[in-house]
């Protein structure tokens, strides 16, 4: 049976869905008899979505990117 | 982006629409500076995008579409960065810097493998709840810049981005089972302030 710290350690995979068929089940086993490890999961779930929800950096120097980009394009047409 | 936006934006960047340019930058300039700040760190990260969307408007009259825009924007970006990069990076491809909060360690568990420190449940449950508070807003972007720059942009690529794990090794150019310990080691600090911020109430 796997131990809780084995499951912390491979949680990250367990969450991608990089985990071979026989470890997957050795973790859903373990998260059924384990109310820890269940609730380490769904605080790992929570960190994703926060991170996910975190606003971006807004990009400051648009217009300047978009003129350098508009330029490169006319030159571009014509040589 | 669905196909029918995208085939609308290209058609108007073909036609140097200013809007659809803005649109274009400010959709996937963070997705762009992610993939160069993990090849080239934050002194090259920006001037790479900028090569990058150069590289861009000479490329879109003969984009065919054989991959999404978003992919298109990100190998062009890999590429951009790629050219600018000099050192060798394998050396500090999983250094692991200390982090405000710690991670979820060994100190966590009893020598049997069983929880010591057993996580607690936590007063929100939901990523709006959690970043309505300022402070741990702050505390969570404190947390991410003390994160190494590959680690940090694996992060991003993963959760922000939607990247599956693959796309990332190849646009890196590092392998699966290094993508995957960056990315949880990760995880683990920004769990780490989110569990100390929910039993302490500060940063």
């Amino acid at each position: 049976m796997l131990r809780c710290k084995e499951l912390v350690a491979r949680s990250s995979d367990y969450l991608d869905g990089q985990l071979t068929l026989g470890e997957n089940l050795l973790a859903r086993q373990h998260l059924l008899f384990c109310k820890n490890c269940r609730c380490f999961i769904k605080q790992m779930r929570l960190t994703q979505a926060t991170i996910k929800a975190l606003p971006e950096a807004p990009v400051d120097d648009v217009e300047k990117i978009v003129q350098r980009m508009t330029a490169a394009q006319r030159s571009d047409d014509t040589p | 982006m669905s196909v029918d936006d995208e085939t609308h934006l290209l058609e108007r960047l073909l036609r140097s629409d200013q809007q659809a340019f803005s649109e274009l930058v400010t959709t996937y300039q963070g997705a762009m500076r992610a993939v160069a700040y993990a090849i080239l760190g934050s002194r090259q990260a920006d001037e790479a995008v900028q090569d990058a969307w150069l590289a861009v408007v000479r490329g879109l009259p003969g984009f065919q579409r054989r991959s999404s825009l978003k992919t298109w924007l990100l190998t062009i970006t890999a590429n951009a960065a790629k050219n600018r990069y000099k050192q060798n990076r394998r050396e500090v491809l999983l250094d692991d810097l200390p982090s405000p909060h710690g991670t979820v360690g060994d100190e966590r568990f009893a020598g049997d493998g069983h929880w010591l420190l057993a996580p607690s449940a936590w007063h929100e449950d939901s990523p709006e709840a959690l970043l309505s508070q300022d402070e741990l807003r702050e505390c969570l972007e404190h947390t991410l810049l003390s994160l190494s720059q590959l680690q940090s942009s694996v992060l991003v690529l993963r959760e922000r981005q939607g990247l599956e794990l693959e796309e990332i090794c190849n646009l890196l150019g590092i392998s699966l089972s290094n993508v995957r310990v960056l990315l949880h080691r990760a995880r683990l600090k920004v769990f780490a302030t989110l569990e100390h911020f929910e039993e302490t109430g500060q940063c």
